[in-house]
């Protein structure tokens, strides 16, 4: 047989290529494997660490587990979710407070622990509402919200932080300057403050005035500062004229100075805080002049250096935490927004328009050696906030690190117009940083800290141990209180609402009771109405009370909406709504409406019931 | 040892059987990882994950047995024998004591085989009278072992004695072994 030459040239050229291309793919897919096994959590293994996320526009804050970058729970805060029962009747109290304090929706920003000695001790998560100027705190042992305040004095509430190590105040950032009556009848240039928030109480003890918009916030490892930085000294009113200074600042607030201010009576009052001005007060309020319009501020896990972030100027500002005194402003690259750090001195940084983060070592740009950048990793896309494992705590781990992008662009498959946020993974316990996974969220993620598993994961109830007030089995009733007024007690239990039924007449107000009085993990029930705009989900030894009106007559079945059981499609119930006008008695309704069908004896089970 | 040290011990035995449950179950599934429900058996009544499992066996038509006469009973036995068997102690070491004692070893062998008899005939029960209309169809009637484990449904049920019942055979072990010393 014979071969035209040039099928031999075509067939040799295949086959170079092919061999190149195995070779290509072997080489990456090892890489590949290596990063996957990473972040590989097996089912039934459980993640290192907690991450938590804050919501962003969706007013939550995600709980994700590292390093699989699985998305393990939604906390609703802000915004009422009628998967998790949370905030969706008038009853409510943290719908109340929603209502009170501007409204249900938010712009969840930072998210921070609790401290006990620098770390995180699993008690609560704080979490901000830049829209509405209002500070939510998480229990961790339920991981739900349980207060929602309004913080007096400020619109804008941006940066929020811990102070450390034991946890003494939540700092709270105003970002958005204000008159400083408030109102619209002083001509004075506008202002704004820093609000020092009880952990406990949560009420605002007092407030340091500030002239700008004060950013991000992080406190000195010893309780002495809080640090915010603050943009638009100028005071303008437009962007053109927030960025005219060459610099602006970082606040250092000295705490204990503030405290003693406060409590000598040198506050001004105003919707019950004491607001400290610094012109009056000197000493309180120290203004540390970094390159204009910076962003990120971060304390060195060591408690060392404050690192501002130049954000428009390639460089981050090094301050001494003791002195105050800036010590090094190395250039770092482009649009540095946020710092992090892992346990071997160094710090990495965010470059929102280089789209990387930069590690770097600190000792080394303090001391002004040329080789201080030691790695740059390209991250997908313009990177906001990034935050290693405990890098924002005194013992950071040094393993992973999470880098939240404003962008996702190319990164998923196309949804629609609305791209998802995309976070990135990656492993910083080398020498060089290596991108591990990416996993995307609901929009949209600002900042994040974590908590190990071996911590946290023992202070998790996974059942509630019921209310003094909750509904008892055997104890359930219907009861008229009122004219137009009746109140149900419910249970529920596989697979059963108890009552199975209760009539109410049309236009009554109906106060509705119901405690999910399962004992077992996981079993958690709905309660749906239709037509009434209620729904609910109860975990198990959780009560809730609803009310509303039972305005439209007819029968509604009431069931469950979270699948519990073999019998989930059958636990059901019904309110009856008698109409106004009706001349029957209840008593002929009730009896009337609840006729059952027949079973007839002898009919197997595929037979229909009539 | 000798005859009366045995009685008395053995009498001590079955008067702290009283105060530990006798019977004990296990029930495990693939959707309870971690979280093994657990029932005891104890002189008063059924004891442990109760609700849990007669929300269960709901689905199945299982009565949950809320009434059991035989405990009554076993504990009216229980301290009688804790009693005859102190007696026996003291009832020396003639012809008519050794008598005694023999007749009681005899007496609390056929006791406790009885009762096992009774649990089993129980275990069986649960396993057949089952309410016919009850919601999950296919599931056949079963007798748990009165000890090991049987299948029931998505459930593989562990059934064994526990502490009352090993203090009840140890000290029948240690009644015989006094019934066939001589010296008291």
């Amino acid at each position: 047989m014979k071969h035209h030459p040039f099928l031999l040239v075509v067939a040799t050229v295949v086959a170079t290529l092919t061999a190149v291309h195995t070779m290509g793919c072997g080489a990456s897919r090892s890489a590949r494997s290596l990063a996957a096994e990473q972040v590989y959590v097996a089912p039934g293994e459980l993640d290192k660490y907690y991450a938590f996320l804050s919501g962003g526009q969706s007013g939550s804050v995600f709980v994700v587990g590292i390093p699989s970058g699985r998305l393990i729970r939604e906390i609703p805060v802000f915004e009422p979710r009628a998967a998790y029962g949370y905030a969706m009747n008038d009853n409510d109290p943290r719908r109340q407070e929603l209502v009170a304090t501007g409204g249900v929706w938010a712009d969840t920003h930072h998210p921070v622990l609790s401290e006990t000695d620098g770390m995180p001790n699993g008690k609560y998560l704080w979490i901000n509402d830049l829209a509405n100027g209002r500070l939510a705190r998480i229990r961790l042992d339920y991981f739900e919200t349980d207060r929602i305040v309004k913080i007096p004095n400020l619109q804008g509430a941006h940066g929020i932080a811990v102070v450390s190590p034991n946890t003494k105040y939540i700092v709270v950032n105003g970002e958005f300057e204000q008159p400083t009556d408030g109102l619209l009848t002083n001509p004075a240039p506008y202002t704004s403050v820093v609000a020092f928030v009880d952990p406990d109480s949560m009420e605002v003890k007092f407030e340091v005035r500030v002239n700008g918009n004060i950013d991000i916030a992080d406190t000195s490892k010893d309780g002495r500062y809080s640090f915010s930085t603050v943009y638009n000294l100028e005071q303008g009113k437009d962007m053109g004229s927030m960025i005219q200074y060459d610099r602006d600042a970082v606040a250092a607030i000295d705490i204990p100075a503030a405290e003693k201010a406060v409590a000598a009576g040198r506050g001004e009052m105003r919707h019950g805080v004491p607001i400290l001005d610094p012109e009056s007060n000197p000493g309180v309020l120290t203004l540390i002049p970094v390159p204009k319009n910076p962003h990120g501020i971060n304390v060195t896990p060591d408690g060392r250096y404050a690192i501002a972030a130049g954000k428009l100027s390639p460089t981050v500002t090094i301050i001494d935490a003791h002195t105050l005194k800036i010590v090094a402003e190395p250039e770092v690259g482009l649009g540095p927004l946020h710092t992090t750090f892992d346990n071997r001195g160094n710090a990495f940084t965010s470059l929102f328009l280089d789209s990387q983060v930069v590690k770097w070592n600190i000792d080394k740009a303090v001391a002004g050696a040329p080789d201080y950048i030691v790695d740059r990793i390209n991250v997908h896309y313009n990177i906001g906030h990034l935050q290693a494992v405990g890098g924002d705590h005194t013992h950071p781990a040094g393993d992973y690190l999470i880098a939240l992008n404003k962008l996702s662009k190319d990164m998923y498959v196309p949804v629609g117009p609305d791209l998802p946020e995309n976070q990135e993974i990656i492993d910083i316990s080398g020498e060089k940083m290596r991108l591990l996974a990416s996993f995307p969220t609901p929009p949209e993620p600002h900042d994040a800290t974590f908590m190990a598993v071996a911590v946290l994961k023992p202070l998790v109830h996974q059942t509630y141990t019921p209310a003094a007030d909750a509904v008892v089995a055997g104890q359930e009733r219907v009861v008229r209180t009122a004219p137009h007024a009746v109140t149900v007690d419910m249970t529920l239990i596989r697979s059963a609402y108890t009552p199975d039924s209760f009539q109410v007449r049309e236009g009554d107000q109906v106060t509705l009771k119901v405690t999910n009085i399962e004992t077992i993990r996981d079993m958690i029930h709905g309660f749906a109405l239709p037509d009434h705009n209620l729904n609910i989900a109860l975990a198990p030894g959780y009560t809730k009370t609803m009310t509303f009106e039972a305005s439209k007559p007819g029968v509604y079945w009431y069931y469950c909406t979270n699948f519990c059981s073999a019998l989930h499609l059958e636990m059901r119930g019904r309110m009856m709504v008698q109409p106004k006008d009706s001349t029957v008695t209840l008593a002929d309704w009730h009896a009337a409406a609840n006729v059952q069908g027949q079973v007839v004896p002898g009919v197997p089970s595929t037979g229909a019931k009539p | 040892m000798k005859a009366r040290a045995l009685h008395v011990a053995a009498a001590a035995l079955m008067a702290a059987a009283l105060a530990f449950p006798l019977w004990g179950f296990a029930m495990a599934a693939p959707q309870y990882p971690d979280e093994t429900l657990h029932l005891q058996v104890t002189r008063t009544g059924i004891a442990g994950d109760v609700l849990e499992v007669s929300t269960l066996q709901h689905f199945i038509g299982v009565r949950f047995p809320t009434d059991l006469p035989e405990l009554k009973w076993a504990t009216r036995a229980i301290v009688a024998f804790a009693a005859l068997l102190l007696v026996g102690a003291f009832v020396g070491a003639g012809t008519a004591g050794r008598v005694y004692r023999v007749l009681c070893a005899v007496a609390l062998v056929v006791f406790l085989i009885a009762s096992a008899g009774v649990v089993q005939a129980r275990l069986y029960q649960v396993g057949h009278d089952r309410d016919p209309g009850s919601p999950l169809r296919g599931m056949h009637d079963f007798t748990p072992p009165l000890v090991g484990p049987a299948r029931v449904g998505n459930f593989t049920v562990w059934s064994f004695p526990h502490a009352g019942a090993v203090l009840l055979l140890a000290a029948a072990v240690l009644t015989v072994a006094g019934s066939r010393k001589a010296a008291v």
